[in-house]
């Protein structure tokens, strides 16, 4: 199995480039690289096991809003802290909520029965069970009936659906923050790689100060001056994190520039645009992949980070971030809440890893101590 | 190689502390027979002069370094004597004049004279100092606003020392909670002859001078505060801690987890997530507090300009649902502004009335929510208020079918978005300074610096006025509660929720001199071990 | 090459320069000051307070001014903390984020290395999974859950180690063991990862094999020949390690109150205390931009491909 080098590839994708309709020539040419990283990667289990969750993710957050789940962000207040069960009902298990706790005040009072009044409001509770009804998009509902699987959270909503919707929000977070700072970052990067001298000494200078301030600091004060919404949540993110896409595009393309393709393209008088859209970038495309799978779980957990300090995502959306830094003082009474959107989380971020380092060893077979 | 030293180097020193810590005594608090108090104090504090600080951990610590002319008493927080050990008040209720001990003294020996006390009050009052708190005695003392303000000298503040042990002072008005008001920080008598040698380090342990019942041994920050007894209070014998140590810790959990270890014998506040477990155990303490939660409507702004709307918005939420499941410390449902005080009948409110709700929403032009444009809700980070304004935003949702979007900033931009009045609804919550409806309702007048909600009104701030240069009694209340009246049923300019509970853990069987009152204030040098 | 490194250690000062001046207007420039109370200050008590920061002159004579006490080592009253002056806490801070630092980096280098090395030695066996398993958790789970986990378990449950703290007092050093354990984590597991797969390549290498065909023991070729080649790409990771650890902690040292600098760090930032997070900026830019240069030196040394023009 030897290694196809990265330098033929970069013939076809000035093929490639040059219109989209063009397809059947492309993946004739295309293949040798592609092909043989796919069949590398299939020989990782890790990394097919990877592959085949983050494909569960996303099919599970595409599909979020057609899925038999409750509303994620539809409160029933007598539903808080609802452990999770199959098989009983949201009625059922509010009124064992009640009904322990009422043992346990009692407990502490010294009585073992519970008074009248007690009595009184359990049995108010188990005739509500029975005859409750909600609007629901103009639907009578019988809430009680309902099943959380995954329980409920303080305030009475489903913990499945607010996992599911959370989902949405980390991945799309990690997905738009991951492909604007890649796109930054090798466009900035392949200049001060390509152009070189005086631009990548001001580009790479650039890159040093935005390095040397404290990120978390920068993305406060970024949040505070231009207000607090998911967009200006991704831009926060994204401005500090093309860093490393530059240094490593700027790297890649100093030790291609001299290579013979560039050389062969120049000759032929290819302007230097074109040279470097048609022909660096391509070639980089390998590590780029790499990184950006590995960049997406850093996002994740960058506003997992954001929503501890409170500057996450605003309720009553939630992001799996947000779901486990809520949840993290309940953990002794509520563990199912802090527990399944850490579940959730870690898998996603584990199956990311292992593809992305599966993704890294198909690639680019030689550099595995560049993580 | 080198690196690989560095590496084996770094492996040595790990393993040395684990060495080390594995050799450490075996847990246990193990102090002797020393009695030590220690407290869970929230924030570190901003600093120890009290003409400087603003907050509540402070405060904790204040009450056992410095004493004023009056002390709160620990049961009801009113004052009883402190410097001072007697007083007299004028029959108009506007002089003061305070006899002091002649035992008092600093930690240092001095002794502290009544010329000290006008010395202190023009410090924190004189606009140089910017003492954050002068608007405090301000508020108070005759000519102290205009000074403070930089309108007139320190000569046009009437405060004067008739001889060494008596101190005298005008008030503006006979504002009859002025007496346990004084004791407060910013109405402390500070060692001006330390703060002259060491300037602002004087309240460095090596440095410092106090008068309370403790004085400061040691301060090391986002560390520990030690206090050890003044030998030279007057009271000393009263004092019977060996120390009493605050520790700054800003995680609630963190300080729930230090109490159940007993690592702090006084935790100050409980957090949510922990709050049932808490209330099975006989060390919880959960009081009323002089403090109302509350949504403050942009009363500028359109739609939140018409009374009807905002009468509406309150009328549709389930007050007595959001106490039971939301915040569920037993907090009670707020319809008014001034929570219960002793002597002051209230006003009822207009209550949670869906059908009503929905009707003044028909009259105001939005029937059944239709049309009602799509306001945002403010309110500074805090998982609580988080909590409180998703579960209002669903009420308004389902009883009135508005949508309201969330937003949350951090405290500097909430407090300044708020004060410029630039939001619709935003949260707030207001803890009284002393107990007199006054404190809750005196921040609202027209151009008021708390007036966020741009409430504008002439009847109520003439009634306000008018209360202020009243006598105590019922007829003052009376006016107040006409002030609140408009303000609340009337107007609704901003939406009450609830009234706040204190919430502490301490083991009573092993502590006395602590005790709940609605002010929160503990004073640490009442606080003994039981035995 | 002593050229390319003093050449490159004075470009740090213009760096730290630039970085202090953009920190400077950044920080300006958020909404709301310092002295934003809930009950609003009577303006002219506003005013003076803003005298005595020197905040009624125009911005740029204050950057001036904050400049030229930088130069004299000056960082100025604290806006906040108003009885001791930034560098007091500075650096009576400093030392516990720093102990804390290279504790935690010990840890997860030991324990780092170690699996990695087992890893790579049982590659794709379960003692590999495993240990990569646990890896990709530590990168995978928040601090902020980490630390209140270990904490109801060590503490709250077992009873081993007090709940906070810092070392110096009754408990001895025990209060470093969680916060160290905590920050470790994801140190361990990245650096976990590093080793595994450079490992693997070392095996891989025509000398390995060389030593192998020698009949050389397993443990001295692994002891003697493969760390050796397979921890320099580990060293080089140390510098950005050590500096993401230090100002990093923010999250650990106020779960466990550890006395450092990343405390006042968020703290600073919200209460818009202008110097103290001016301070606090300076301190970490400086680890950071020195432990970056390090680093290129590092790769500098090591990787022959670059050159020094």
């Amino acid at each position: 199995m030897s290694n196809q080098p990265v330098v033929p590839s970069g013939h076809d994708s000035d093929d490639a480039g040059q219109g989209v309709v063009n397809e059947f020539d492309q993946p004739v040419e295309g293949v040798s690289l592609t092909k043989d990283a796919w069949r590398r990667l299939k020989k990782n289990k890790m990394a097919m096991f990877g592959l085949v969750v983050v494909v569960i993710y996303a099919l599970l957050s595409i599909t979020a809003p057609i899925l038999p789940i409750h509303s994620f962000r539809y409160q029933v207040p007598e539903h808080r802290d609802l452990p999770p069960s199959f098989t009983k009902t949201a009625g059922e298990l509010w009124y064992e909520r009640v009904e322990h706790r009422m043992y346990q005040l009692a407990e502490r009072d010294g009585r073992t029965t519970l008074t009248p009044e007690q009595q009184d409001e359990l049995a108010d509770i188990r005739h509500r069970i029975e005859t409750e009804t909600a609007m629901i998009d103009g639907q009578e509902v019988k809430i009680h009936q309902w099943r959380y699987i995954l329980g409920t959270d303080h305030l009475g909503r489903d913990m499945l659906a607010r996992i599911i919707y959370g989902g949405q929000i980390s991945i799309a977070i990690g997905l738009i923050g991951t492909i604007t700072s890649v796109l930054i970052g090798i466009i900035l990067g392949a200049i001060a790689g390509y152009v070189g001298g005086k631009t990548d000494y001001m580009i790479m200078r650039f890159v040093d100060v935005m390095y040397g301030l404290p990120y978390m600091l920068v993305v406060i004060i970024l949040m505070a001056i231009f207000g607090r919404n998911i967009f200006n949540l991704f831009l926060a993110l994204s401005l500090v994190s093309w860093l490393v896409v530059a240094r490593v595009v700027r790297g890649q393309i100093i030790s291609l520039k001299n290579s013979e393709f560039v050389e062969a393209a120049r000759s032929m008088g290819a302007s230097q645009r074109r040279i470097i859209f048609r022909h660096l970038i391509p070639n980089t495309a390998g590590i780029i992949i790499v990184f950006a799978t590995l960049r997406i779980p850093a996002f994740i957990m960058q506003e997992s980070f954001l929503s501890f300090l409170g500057l996450g995502i605003s309720a009553p959306f939630a992001s799996w971030g947000s779901l486990v830094s809520d949840a993290v003082e309940r953990m002794t009474g509520a563990p199912w809440q802090l527990f399944f959107p850490a579940m959730a989380m870690t898998l996603f971020l584990f199956a990311m890893n292992f593809l992305g380092d599966g993704l890294r060893d198909a690639f680019d077979p030689h550099s595995k101590n560049r993580l | 190689m080198k690196k690989t030293v560095l590496v084996l180097g770094l492996i040595a020193i790990v393993a040395s502390f684990g060495f080390a810590g594995g050799a450490q005594e075996a847990g246990g608090a193990g102090a002797g027979d020393v009695t030590e108090f220690v407290i869970g104090n929230g924030a570190e504090p901003e600093s120890l002069d009290p003409h400087l600080v603003s907050g509540v951990p402070e405060h904790r610590i204040m009450m056992g370094l410095y004493e004023g002319l009056v002390v709160p008493d620990p049961e009801t927080a009113t004052a009883v004597p402190g410097v001072a050990e007697s007083w007299e008040i004028s029959d108009d209720g506007t002089m003061y004049t305070f006899t002091l001990r002649e035992d008092a003294q600093w930690s240092d020996g001095t002794p502290i004279t009544a010329q000290q006390f006008v010395d202190s009050w023009l410090r924190i009052l004189n606009p140089e100092t910017a003492a954050p708190y002068a608007w405090f005695p301000s508020m108070f003392i005759k000519g102290a606003a205009d000074y403070n303000a930089g309108e007139a000298g320190p000569e046009s503040v009437a405060v004067r020392a008739l001889d060494d042990r008596t101190f005298q002072f005008e008030t503006v008005g006979p504002l009859p909670y002025t007496l346990d008001a004084l004791s407060h920080y910013s109405f402390q008598v500070v060692p001006l002859h330390a703060i002259e040698e060491y300037g602002s380090e004087w309240t460095l342990p090596e440095n410092f001078v106090g008068n309370g019942p403790y004085t400061l041994a040691e301060w090391s920050p986002q560390q520990r505060i030690v206090l050890e007894p003044n030998p030279t209070y007057w009271n000393a014998d009263k004092v019977q801690l060996d120390r009493v140590v605050f520790l700054p810790v800003e995680e609630d959990t963190t300080m729930y987890n230090m109490y159940i270890n007993g690592e702090i014998d006084w935790a100050t506040n409980v957090p949510l997530g922990q709050l049932e477990q808490a209330q099975l155990r006989d060390d919880y303490h959960v009081s009323p507090y002089l403090g109302t939660y509350y949504y403050v409507f942009n009363n500028g702004r359109e739609p939140l300009n018409d009374p009807n709307v905002r009468k509406a918005l309150s009328m549709a939420i389930d007050r007595q649902l959001l106490v039971d499941t939301v915040t569920r410390a037993g907090q009670i449902p707020a319809y008014s502004m001034v929570p219960e005080m002793t002597g002051y009948p209230g006003i009822e409110g207009l209550g949670d009335d869906l059908d009503t709700a929905r009707q003044l929403l028909a009259d105001a032009g939005y029937p059944d929510g239709e049309g009602f444009p799509e306001l945002t809700v403010l309110y500074n980070t805090n998982e609580a208020h988080k909590s409180i304004a998703e579960f209002i935003q669903q009420q308004w949702l389902d009883n009135l079918n508005i949508n309201v979007t969330l937003e949350n900033q951090e405290w500097g931009t909430y407090l300044n978005n708020r004060r410029q009045h630039n939001f619709d609804i935003a949260r707030a919550g207001w803890i009284g300074d002393y107990q007199d409806p006054n404190t809750f309702l005196d921040m609202f007048i027209t151009g008021g610096a708390m007036n966020g909600g741009q409430f504008a009104n002439d009847e109520y701030d003439s009634l306000i006025a008018q209360a202020a240069q009243m006598q105590a009694g019922p007829e003052r209340f009376d006016v107040l509660r006409q002030a609140e009246q408009i303000f609340i049923e009337d107007e609704m300019a901003v939406m009450p929720i609830y009234y706040y509970v204190n919430l502490n853990m301490i083991d009573l069987q092993k502590w006395s001199g602590w005790y709940a009152n609605i002010m929160g204030w503990h004073p640490v040098g009442d606080i003994v071990g039981a035995n | 090459m002593t050229q390319y490194i003093v050449r490159r250690f004075l470009g740090l000062f213009p760096t730290l320069f630039i970085i202090i001046t953009i920190s400077f207007f950044i920080i300006r420039v958020a909404p709301g000051g310092p002295f934003a109370r809930e009950k609003e200050l009577p303006p002219q008590v506003l005013e003076n307070i803003e005298k005595k920061y020197n905040m009624d002159e125009p911005l740029l004579v204050q950057y001036g001014m904050y400049m030229y006490d930088i130069i004299r080592g000056d960082l100025g009253p604290s806006f906040r903390y108003m009885d001791r002056d930034v560098n007091y806490y500075i650096f009576n801070s400093l030392p516990a984020s720093m102990l804390l630092g290279l504790v935690s980096l010990s840890i997860a280098l030991v324990l780092g290395i170690t699996s990695g090395v087992v890893s790579a030695l049982r590659q794709n066996r379960l003692a590999d999974y495993l240990s990569m398993s646990v890896a990709v958790i530590g990168i995978s789970v928040p601090l902020f859950v980490i630390g209140p986990v270990l904490m109801y378990f060590l503490s709250i449950r077992l009873q081993l180690l007090p709940t906070s703290g810092w070392i110096g007092g009754r408990n001895g050093l025990k209060p470093l063991i969680m916060p160290a354990i905590t920050l470790a984590f994801p140190y361990f597991a990245y650096i976990a990862r590093l080793t595994r797969a450079s490992v693997i390549e070392v095996l891989r290498s025509d000398y390995i094999r060389t030593a192998r065909a020698k009949g050389l023991r397993e443990s001295v070729i692994i002891f003697k020949h493969v760390l050796k080649g397979a921890l320099l790409p580990v060293v080089s990771y140390l510098g950005p390690a050590f500096a993401g650890i230090v100002t990093g902690s923010v999250v650990v040292e106020q779960i466990f109150r550890v006395p450092g600098l990343g405390r006042f760090f968020v703290q600073s930032a919200f209460n818009r205390d202008y110097t103290l997070i001016m301070g606090t900026v300076i301190v970490f830019s400086a680890i950071l931009i020195v432990m970056n240069f390090l680093v290129d030196i590092v790769y500098a040394l090591l990787d022959p491909r670059i050159s020094y023009k």
